[in-house]
């Protein structure tokens, strides 16, 4: 977009600040909490415990190294976010790739598909764990048992336990990933098809050398959503194992929620929150630089 | 290959196209449907094994959630579900107006003007999406309590902020933006100020956009979890926190459960097949037409 021409409001240089003025106090109303919260990673806040408030510098952020819980958290959070990213990437391809082609009730199916996408993520853990349920009661358990599947101890077993989360969120947020993939996909211009299929190229060569080359920056943006969500996912897991059994699905937010607002360690939660806020950063910088890279390339 | 094989061939891949659209169809949907026949199941029918497709259907949950009471005797742990709609409403509704109020002119700014620090500004703004909100929550949780905007509308309103502010100016500018540019220069010719060109031109050109911008942020309002669990209490707790309110140390209450989780998605089901066009754009703050 280029830059409009302002001829004769060029003179009123203060008048986008102004505009910008009411947006910019709420926000910085917001983020002075945070830079109280900051200097408060440095400290021994500890909600019970007042008389206790000293500045103990980098104390809080180096005994994290020491805690084993930290170590699995930060394991945790990783491992999901790569398992999680690499299925609902995958599958959101295969199904938008499946929907792209004609398809019987396709609108409906799209149309369906927007609804796990836009329920509250909270609601969407509730309503797996009544499927999932106690052992024998759980529908899931049930239709699994027509395919010869011993019943599952969803929440109660740790790989159990983190397999359901998985499954959960990938039930809320695959249709994001294929929806995005499904528009791409069908604004994408005809003619290096039509050149592809006169070169005498099959329909894998051509998904191959054509489709996924022009949806990379697409797919990359899908990682990108998704890897920053995953790596922030709190909701499903509070809603359904609160971070159980023994820790096992314990990522970063669960644990700073923990020490802050079960223990009311409020410093040492803040430098949890810090430590995952940098992860978050480093992470989103190296994927908007592939994004761009894939942006360029194509354009 | 004879012509019988081929349309063999044929018929076998369009067996395999139908499965698959029946699969994806069902994984999509069950749980729908599933969630709603748990919430017109009496609690005996909830725990039977194996479980019951058909069954004498019953309102007792959804009679509960509204009066506290299932047949006569109170369940152990009483969410006042009514109240928790309201908040929702009230809170959701609040600081979607005050995004709004706040980010027009804010959208306009990024959109039609130049001016040092512009990128980085949008920059700042976009990557608002990305915050862990924990990071935010307990200092937010900590002055609350000193200033005294725990467990209120208010405090809610301003913490959504952090939600649909970054949301509500990003999704206006590219919306603003799709105004032509002649249009605005025309009206400028004609002699109006800024504002005029505002409430004019772009305003009126983009009401569509303004809408949808409404209601996907009334949508992340509502699908808001975190923010209130920690800054809310019992007066103020919208439904989704409500929801969870029905697992308890005793017992998980599943057909209330059901019929809470019903409620609180039934919004978010009409509304999404309204802005069905726009969901996409507004998940990515306008990245992906």
């Amino acid at each position: 977009m280029r830059s409009p021409r302002t001829r004769h409001w060029r003179r009123e240089k203060s008048l986008p600040y102004l505009l910008l003025a009411p947006a910019l106090v709420l926000l910085a109303g917001m983020v002075y909490p945070f830079g109280l919260g900051l200097y408060y990673s440095f400290t021994s806040y500890w909600l019970q415990y007042p008389n206790r408030f000293r500045f103990v510098w980098f104390d809080n952020y180096l005994s994290l190294i020491e805690e084993p819980l930290f170590v699995r958290a930060l394991e945790f959070t990783l491992g999901f976010t790569l398992a999680a990213v690499v299925v609902q990437v995958g599958l959101g391809l295969a199904v938008a790739l499946f929907l792209h082609g004609r398809i019987p009730g396709r609108s409906v199916i799209r149309a369906l598909m927007l609804l796990p996408l836009m329920i509250p993520p909270v609601i969407t853990a509730l309503m797996w764990k009544i499927m999932m349920g106690s052992t024998n009661a759980g529908i899931l358990n049930h239709m699994l048992s027509f395919l010869g599947v011993d019943p599952v101890n969803w929440f109660g077993s740790m790989q159990g336990a983190v397999v359901s989360v998985l499954i959960i969120d990938t039930w809320g947020n695959l249709p994001f990933v294929a929806l995005i993939l499904l528009g791409a996909l069908q604004a994408l211009p005809t003619e290096p098809y039509e050149a592809a299929r006169v070169d005498g190229a099959g329909p894998a060569a051509i998904l191959r050398y054509v489709t996924l080359p022009l949806l990379s920056p697409f797919i990359v943006l899908a990682v990108l959503f998704r890897t920053m969500d995953s790596l922030r996912i709190f909701d499903v897991i509070y809603a359904t194992t609160a971070g159980g059994p023994n820790d096992a699905t314990t990522n970063l937010q669960i644990m700073a929620y923990q020490y802050s607002f079960q223990w009311y360690q409020m410093g040492k939660g803040m430098a949890q929150a810090i430590v995952l806020l940098l992860l978050v950063v480093m992470v989103s910088y190296l994927l908007m630089r592939l994004w761009n890279r894939a942006s360029e390339s194509t354009s | 290959m004879t012509s019988q094989a081929v349309s063999y061939q044929r018929s076998v891949r369009n067996v395999a196209i139908a499965a698959a659209a029946v699969l994806l169809l069902v994984w999509t949907v069950f749980p729908f449907v599933w969630i709603l026949l748990t919430s017109l199941k009496s609690p005996g029918d909830i725990l039977s094994v194996p479980p019951k497709f058909v069954f004498t259907p019953t309102i007792d949950n959804y009679a509960a959630l509204v009066i506290g009471e299932q047949r006569g005797q109170y369940s152990s742990t009483r969410p006042d579900f009514p109240r928790f709609f309201l908040n929702s409403m009230i809170i959701s509704l609040g600081a979607v107006a005050l995004s709004v109020a706040a980010g027009i002119p804010a959208a306009y700014a990024l959109a039609r003007f130049t001016f040092p620090l512009k990128g980085a500004l949008a920059f700042l703004l976009m990557s608002f999406r990305f915050v862990p909100f924990i990071a935010f929550v307990i200092p937010l949780y900590i002055l609350y309590q000193r200033v005294g905007l725990y467990d209120t509308h208010a405090g809610l309103i301003l913490a959504y902020q952090l939600i649909t502010l970054p949301f509500t100016i990003w999704m206006l500018r590219s919306f603003f933006m799709e105004v032509p540019l002649e249009i605005q220069e025309a009206a400028k010719i004609d002699g109006c100020s800024w504002f005029g060109v505002l409430g004019r031109v772009i305003l009126p050109l983009s009401m569509p956009g303004i809408s949808v911008t409404v209601i996907l942020g009334f949508m992340f309002c509502w699908n808001a979890f975190n923010y209130p669990l920690m800054l809310a209490g019992r007066q103020t707790f919208p439904v989704t926190v409500g929801a969870i309110q029905f697992i308890s140390y005793e017992q998980v209450l599943w057909g209330q459960m059901a019929a809470a989780t019903i409620v609180a998605a039934l919004p978010q089901l009409l509304l999404s097949l309204m802005v069905q066009k726009y969901i996409v754009r507004g998940l990515t703050m306008g990245a992906v037409r």
